[in-house]
């Protein structure tokens, strides 16, 4: 083999990627910092306290996959109810692309849980490492004792805070109540335990270690957004009109006598980048859109005495002195979709009868004659309480001149939440039964009208 | 005569291949647990399902099948990385072997 032809291979083969570099991002106050600082604590405020939540006497939001059943406050979902669950994942995709065409990644600036922990997790760095330059020096510095106990007391921090939101995230499919005392007493089984590891692991890697290349390399969302986005959806974005060429000059002059535009270069938008970009490049999709780049920016034109807004919130219509459309035709077929599938599961919730009625008929006789003149079918009914309270039901058939429930004699009665099988003899005059007839089974509940569900079967009797 | 049955070299795999191939399997396998467990419950595995079922638990049988469509999902991935990382690169048709 030829050197030459090796040396080809290895350009071509991934010679040209260089590992990460570790971004320092700088903190940076502002308008936008603290709307992603409230989101972040509103975000994950409700995520660690719901789960603690309780609603007449259960944990209110609780997906118990043991058990597979979903409380949410007031409704239980059972498997069956996989509809609902269905029209939400659309409903929450669909408002993703209404929200990423008309405002841009909203998602990934302040309500993705990426963002929201790194952002947690990069508090407790700034608080035990210090601000961006002491945190550049810690890491470049000797491991002298100062350094190993604030990496150390920020790695105690990290750990104790993962392994609490893995806690957390386990205590939303077990109850968290009882798996707090079982972790406390150490009686935690063997699946929890591996659950709460995995999930801890995962958000320490995603928040203390991975942080931004989730973003730049793993979301397949950063990578089709840009689907959604028209020349009249906003953008974070440097008015390159206005500040090239950039350049430095004294505080309080002006730009263009000296030639220079309002951009003094002073890097700070880069600094403060969680992901690492330079916004003065254009739209890149490493951009998520926090902001606060806008915030450093602003900060420096008010001391330069320039008006704000070189970088800023605007559209690429707006960018090139156009009108910016907020409604067009984009926008009025997501809203519209979104209505019409949200109004359907709302719709659905509301009408949702919590009961249901499985009907098979007896595989071992077709029909009986009973009491000489009557024939008679046996049902093999699995009738199931979705509610919340036990219920007592009555049997009715139809169909067929004077059938009558045999069996069961008396109501049904079912707990709250249960399926129960219950064996139903139907009867019917012989005279008015040939061959195969249409019936309905109806099963319904004596103290609420409303709950009622019917069921179609077959009646057989001999031919005449 | 020219033989192009094989890479000129061994293919070259990088650390971030393992990503590649772990993790959309990884979200794969979400999706598909989500799906699948909708409609089936493990314990009607164990009850009706072939004897391999037997034994299984509502929280085991979530943690298997979970872990199955990741590896389906992982070899299916890591086909695709074989498959790219193997093929001759373009305009290199010419190469002797």
């Amino acid at each position: 083999m030829k050197p030459a032809l090796a040396a080809v291979d290895d350009a071509g083969e991934g010679a040209f990627y260089a590992a990460a570099e570790k971004i320092y991002p700088r903190e940076i106050d502002g308008r936008f910092a603290r709307m992603r600082k409230v989101a972040a604590i509103a975000l994950l405020g409700l995520f660690y306290s719901v789960a603690w939540l309780q609603w007449q006497g259960h944990q209110a939001l609780l997906f118990d996959l043991p058990a597979r059943k979903f409380h949410i406050f007031g409704l239980t979902l059972w498997p069956q109810d996989f509809l609902y669950l269905a029209l939400l994942l659309i409903i929450a995709a669909l408002s993703l692309f209404f929200f990423t065409a008309l405002a841009g990644r909203l998602w990934c600036g302040y309500a993705c849980p990426q963002t929201a922990w790194t952002e947690l997790f990069i508090w407790i760095e700034q608080w035990t490492e210090g601000d961006r330059s002491r945190r550049m020096k810690l890491d470049r510095g000797p491991w002298n004792l100062e350094k190993i106990t604030r990496k150390g007391v920020k790695q105690l921090l990290w750990v104790t805070l993962a392994v609490y939101t893995g806690f957390t995230f386990v205590g939303y499919f077990t109850p968290i109540r009882s798996l707090g005392g079982q972790l406390l007493s150490g009686s935690v089984g063997a699946w929890a335990l591996f659950w709460i590891f995995l999930y801890s692991l995962a958000t320490y890697g995603n928040a203390g270690f991975l942080r931004e290349q989730v973003c730049k390399y793993m979301c397949p969302y950063a990578r089709f957004q840009s689907a959604m986005f028209d020349k009249d959806t906003l953008i974070i974005s440097y008015d390159e009109a206005r500040g090239e060429p950039r350049g430095a000059r004294r505080r309080g002059t002006a730009a263009r006598p000296q030639g220079l535009g309002d951009c003094i270069d002073c890097t700070l938008c880069v600094q403060v980048c969680p992901t690492g970009i330079d916004i003065r490049r254009g739209l890149q999709y490493e951009c998520i859109a926090c902001g606060a780049c806008i915030d450093a920016c602003d900060g420096v034109m008010d001391k330069m005495g320039s008006p704000r807004g070189l970088i800023r919130y605007t559209t690429e219509q707006a960018l090139h002195g156009r009108q910016t459309h907020i409604i067009r035709p984009r926008m009025i077929v997501y809203a519209a979709l979104l209505t019409v599938v949200a109004g359907f599961l709302v719709y659905s919730l509301f009408t949702r009868t919590p009961l249901i009625l499985d009907v098979i008929r007896d595989r071992n006789a077709l029909y009986r004659e009973v009491h000489g003149d009557r024939i008679e079918n046996i049902y093999s009914l699995k009738v199931i309480n979705l509610d919340n309270a036990p219920h007592t039901y009555r049997l009715l058939a139809g169909g067929i001149d004077q059938m009558q429930v045999a069996t069961p004699t008396e109501p049904i009665q079912i707990p709250a939440g249960t399926v129960s099988t219950v064996i139903a003899r139907l009867e019917a005059p012989a005279a008015a039964v040939s061959g195969v007839h249409q019936i309905t089974i109806t099963v319904a509940a004596l103290d609420n009208p409303a709950i009622s569900v019917s069921e179609k079967a077959r009646f057989i009797g001999p031919r005449t | 005569m020219r033989v192009y049955l094989f890479p000129r070299s061994r293919p070259r795999f990088q650390g971030r291949d393992l990503g590649i191939v772990l993790w959309p399997s990884f979200l794969a396998a979400c999706g598909a647990s989500l799906l699948f467990f909708a409609a089936v419950d493990p314990l009607m595995l164990r009850d009706a399902g072939p004897r391999i079922f037997a034994g299984i638990e509502r929280e085991s049988g979530y943690a298997l099948g979970f872990a199955f469509f990741w590896v389906t999902g992982a070899v299916a991935s890591a086909l695709s990385v074989y498959l790219i990382r193997t093929a001759r690169a373009a305009g290199n048709d010419k190469d002797p072997v």
